[in-house]
C-alpha cells in the first residue's frame, strides 16, 4: 500500500512544486517508520516489557512456596538484601570471577597475538584451532571440564598434576581450587575471542610508524610501550567491556562444574538469583537479586565507556 | 507384547468386534482383531474408556527407560480410549521447575507430569492439582475391584499424600539400599553391614586407593535430590526429627553427629571426586570395579548390571540400609506419580485420570517390565502382586545376590514417610540445607556452623 503512494508521488513530479519535496520527505519517513515498527515493536516486548516486569515482580513478595504471604512489599526485598551475608559473598565471587577472567583474557590474549603475528607459517590454522572453545556451548564445556579434565584421580589434569609431583587435588570440591577451577574454564574459553579481536587490530597498524621507531634505534619493549600498547588500547578497552558484561552474566559453565559449590565458593551473583527464583521459588526476592546484577553491571560498563573516551 | 491366549472372554470381544466390523472389510477386521485381544484386560474394568474420546493431553516425563516403556505402548491406549496422548521428555533437573511454571501460570500444558513427592505439600497448599479421591470414589471413571489400589505400594502412595489424600499415582519408584562387591566381601571374610559403625568398618577393611579401590561412596554433590537424599536418612537414623516441638529443626546434637558420620567415611573411604558426584557418578565408578560398596537408590542396579559397560557383573550383592545408633533402619523411599493439573478443564481432567489409571494399572506395569519386549526391564513396579510374580522375581534377581529381598524388605519395612520435612517450602529448605552439607564437606565451615547457618536461613522460611 504504501509503496504505491511513494510510486504515484514519483509519477507526480513531472510538475515540481515547492512543497513537494517536504511531502516526499515525510512519506519516506512515515514508511521507514512502518517498516522498523514490528522489529522495534518486538524489541519492546522481548527486551524491555521483561525488565520492567523485572523491576516491578522485585517489588513484591512472591513466594510459591507460601502463596498466602504473597503480596506489595514496595522495597522490602532490597531491605532484605543489604542485610543478606549470601548477598555480598555472591556479589564479591562475581567481583573476584569476572576482574581475575577478564585480565587473564586480555594478557593470554594479546601474548597470543603477538606471537601469531611473527609467525610466517600456518597462522591461518592457528586461527581455526583456537577459535575452537569459543564454538562450543558453555553447558557442553562445564561437562567435559568437570567430568574428562577434573576429577581426581580420573580426570587429565589430576593426572597431570600427579605426574608432575603436585599430588591428587580435589579440583572441584575444594572452595579455592573449584574457584580457580572456574575462572580457568572461563579463560580456556573466551581468550580465543580477545586473541581474534587483538590480532585483527595488530594487523592493521601501520607498519611506517615501527620503521621510524627501529630507524630512532626504540627497543622491542619502547616499541611495545610506547606504540603498539596506545594505538590498541580502543581495542583493548572494548574486548574489556564486551567480556565484562558476559562474564558478570555467566551461568551454565559454572552451573555444570558446581552450581556455585562447594557450599557456596563459586555462586556468583546470577547463580543466586536463579537458585532463589527457581529452585528456592522466590520469585520476587529473585528479582530483586537480578535488578541488583543488572545495576552493577550497568554502573561497571559504564565506568569502563568513560575510561574509552577519556582519550 | 503378551503372547495372544484366547480366553472365553477375549474369544466373545473378538467375535463381536468381528461382527460388528464386518461389513468395513477384511483390512479393518484383522486390526480390530488383534487389538482386542491386547485390550482385552483392560476392557475387563466396569468402566466406559471410551468416554471422553477424541481429547489430546500433553504428558510430561524424564528420559529415562521406565517412561521409554510406557511410550511404546501408548498406541494401546489410544486404542483403548479413543485419547491422543503427547509426550514431552524433560531431564530430571529441570521437570520440576517446568511443571512448576506451568503450574502457576495455570496455562494446563502438562495435563500430568512425572513428580518428585517432597512437591505435593508445595502443590497442595496452592491447589494446583486435584485431590485423587475423587476420581477413586467416581464409579463411572475408575473400578475399584479392577484397579486395587491396595496393591501400589503403601510406602510410595504414603509419599504421595498430604493429609491422607493421595496427589499423585505412583507409576515408578525406588528405595535405598546397600550395594557392595560379594567377591570382595567374601574375600576379606566380610558381611553387609547391619549396622552403620560396621559400614564404615567395613569400608575401612576394603579401602586400597593405591589399587584403585575406595571403600564406599555417597552422593556428595548439593541438591535437595542429591546429598539431600541420603543425608536425611541419615539423620533420622542418629535419631534427628525434624519437626521438633513442631518447629522446622535441622541442626542441633543429631545433626551434627549424622553430618559428622557422612562426612567422616567420604573423606576417608571415599574417592575424592565423590565431593562433586550424583549416583550415575557412583554407580558408573562402581561398574569400573574402583568402589567396594555404596548405599543408594535400587534402581542404580540396572546401570552396573549393563553388559556393555560393567566390569562387576556376578559379583554384586545387595542388603538392607545399615540400621543407625537409634536402632532404626530409614531408607529413603521415593517414585515418580503422576498428579492431576487443576487448571484443565474438566473433560481433560478424565482423559488425564484414565491415562494415569492405565498407566498406573498392574497390567501396564507388567507389560513395561517383565513382559516388555524391549532390552529394558524396569525395576521399580508399583505393584506388590507384579513383585510377586515368578517372572519378575526372575528377571530382578539376574541384577544379583538378594536383590529382590533387600528392595522389598526395605521397602515393606525401612521406610519412614516423614524421612524428609513434608512441607511446602521444602524446594527451599533442601536447597539450603544441600549446601550447608556441602559446605562442611569441602571445609567451608566446620559441621556445627554449617548447620546453625542453615538454621538461621531456614526460620524466616517457615514463618511465612
Amino acid at each position: 500500500m504504501v509503496t504505491t503512494a511513494v510510486t504515484s508521488a514519483g509519477i507526480a513530479s513531472e510538475e515540481p512544486r515547492s512543497d513537494f519535496g517536504r511531502v516526499l520527505a515525510q512519506r519516506e519517513r512515515r514508511f521507514a517508520a512502518a517498516l522498523l515498527a514490528p522489529a522495534f515493536l518486538a524489541l519492546l516486548a522481548t527486551t524491555t516489557f521483561p525488565l520492567l516486569f523485572l523491576v516491578y515482580t522485585s517489588a513484591f513478595r512472591m513466594d510459591l512456596a507460601m502463596p498466602f504471604t504473597n503480596g506489595f512489599v514496595g522495597f522490602e526485598n532490597y531491605q532484605v538484601l543489604l542485610s543478606d551475608e549470601r548477598f555480598w559473598t555472591s556479589l564479591l565471587v562475581s567481583l573476584v570471577y569476572t576482574g581475575s577472567t577478564v585480565t587473564l583474557q586480555v594478557i593470554i590474549g594479546l601474548a597470543l597475538a603477538l606471537l601469531v603475528m611473527d609467525m610466517k607459517r600456518g597462522q591461518g590454522w592457528f586461527r581455526v584451532i583456537a577459535i575452537l572453545p569459543v564454538v562450543l556451548s558453555p553447558a557442553v564445556v562445564g561437562m567435559i571440564w568437570r567430568t574428562f579434565m577434573l576429577a581426581p584421580e580420573f580426570g587429565i589434569v589430576d593426572f597431570l598434576a600427579i605426574n608432575a609431583g603436585l599430588g591428587s587435588k580435589n579440583w572441584l570440591g575444594d572452595p579455592t581450587l573449584a574457584m580457580v577451577s572456574v575462572i580457568a574454564i572461563h579463560t580456556w574459553q573466551w581468550t580465543p575471542f580477545a586473541f581474534m579481536v587483538l590480532l585483527a587490530s595488530l594487523a592493521s597498524l601501520p607498519e611506517d610508524i615501527y620503521e621510524a621507531a627501529r630507524l630512532d634505534r626504540a627497543s622491542a619493549w619502547q616499541r611495545f610501550r610506547r606504540i603498539t600498547l596506545p594505538l590498541l588500547r580502543p581495542a583493548i578497552v572494548m574486548v574489556i567491556i564486551m567480556r565484562t558484561m558476559v562474564a558478570l552474566t555467566a551461568f551454565a559453565a559454572i552451573f555444570t562444574v558446581t552450581a556455585g559449590g562447594p557450599g557456596t565458593a563459586t555462586e556468583i551473583l546470577n547463580l543466586y538469583a536463579y537458585r532463589k527464583s527457581f529452585t528456592e521459588l522466590s520469585i520476587g526476592y529473585g528479582s530483586a537479586l537480578a535488578v541488583a546484577l543488572l545495576i552493577v553491571t550497568i554502573i561497571i560498563s559504564g565506568i569502563l565507556f568513560a575510561m574509552r573516551r577519556a582519550k | 507384547m503378551p503372547s495372544f491366549t484366547p480366553t472365553r472372554r477375549t474369544l466373545l470381544k473378538t467375535g463381536t468386534a468381528a461382527a460388528a466390523l464386518a461389513t468395513l472389510g477384511p483390512a479393518f477386521l484383522r486390526q480390530a482383531a488383534a487389538q482386542d485381544a491386547d485390550l482385552a484386560p483392560y476392557k475387563a474394568a466396569q468402566i466406559d474408556w471410551q468416554q471422553v474420546s477424541g481429547e489430546t493431553i500433553t504428558v510430561a516425563v524424564i528420559p529415562a527407560s521406565y517412561f521409554e516403556n510406557l511410550i511404546t505402548l501408548a498406541p494401546q491406549f489410544k486404542a483403548l480410549t479413543g485419547i491422543d496422548v503427547r509426550f514431552e521428555k524433560i531431564p530430571p533437573a529441570q521437570i520440576r521447575q517446568k511443571s512448576v511454571i506451568d503450574l502457576t501460570s495455570k496455562t494446563g500444558t502438562y495435563a500430568t507430569h512425572a513428580a518428585d513427592p517432597m512437591y505435593y505439600a508445595l502443590y497442595a497448599a496452592n491447589k494446583w492439582v486435584e485431590p485423587l479421591d475423587t476420581y477413586l470414589a467416581d464409579k463411572s471413571l475408575t473400578d475399584p475391584a479392577w484397579f486395587k489400589l491396595d496393591d501400589i505400594i503403601p510406602a510410595w502412595r504414603s509419599a504421595n499424600g498430604i493429609d491422607g489424600k493421595l496427589y499423585g499415582m505412583p507409576y515408578d519408584g525406588e528405595v535405598t539400599i546397600q550395594v557392595y562387591r560379594k567377591d570382595l566381601y567374601d574375600a576379606k571374610g566380610l558381611k553387609p553391614a547391619d549396622t552403620l559403625e560396621a559400614y564404615m568398618s567395613n569400608a575401612a577393611a576394603l579401602n586400597t586407593p593405591n589399587d584403585r579401590v575406595w571403600g564406599a561412596a555417597l552422593r556428595g554433590v548439593a541438591g535437595a535430590g542429591q546429598n539431600m537424599y541420603i543425608y536425611p536418612s541419615i539423620f533420622r537414623e542418629f535419631g534427628g526429627d525434624w519437626m521438633k516441638g513442631g518447629k522446622l529443626t535441622v541442626n542441633g546434637p543429631e545433626a551434627e553427629a549424622a553430618l559428622a558420620w557422612y562426612i567422616d567415611i567420604m573423606k576417608k573411604y571415599a574417592p575424592t571426586a565423590a565431593a562433586n558426584w550424583n549416583w550415575p557418578d557412583i554407580a558408573d565408578a562402581f561398574s569400573q570395579g574402583t568402589v567396594a560398596s555404596y548405599i543408594d537408590a535400587h534402581s542404580s542396579a540396572s546401570v552396573i548390571n549393563n553388559p556393555e559397560k560393567s566390569k562387576v557383573i556376578g559379583k554384586v550383592g545387595y542388603a538392607r540400609w545399615p540400621k543407625g545408633p537409634s536402632g532404626k533402619r530409614t531408607t529413603s523411599i521415593w517414585n515418580w506419580g503422576f498428579p492431576i493439573n487443576a487448571a484443565l478443564p474438566e473433560k481433560k481432567r478424565k482423559a488425564t485420570w484414565l491415562f494415569i489409571q492405565w498407566a498406573a494399572s498392574a497390567e501396564t506395569q507388567a507389560r513395561t517390565a517383565h513382559k516388555f519386549a524391549g532390552p529394558t526391564k524396569r525395576s521399580g513396579v508399583n505393584r506388590t502382586s507384579v513383585w510377586k510374580d515368578p517372572d519378575y522375581i526372575k528377571l530382578m534377581n539376574g541384577f544379583g545376590e538378594n536383590f529382590v529381598e533387600a528392595t522389598m524388605g526395605a521397602l515393606q519395612e525401612d521406610t519412614d514417610v516423614d524421612w524428609r520435612p513434608r512441607v511446602p517450602q521444602w524446594p527451599a529448605i533442601g536447597d539450603t540445607m544441600a549446601t550447608a552439607i556441602q559446605s562442611a564437606l569441602s571445609g567451608q565451615a566446620t559441621i556445627k556452623a554449617a548447620l546453625d547457618d542453615a538454621q538461621r536461613r531456614i526460620e524466616p522460611m517457615m514463618r511465612g
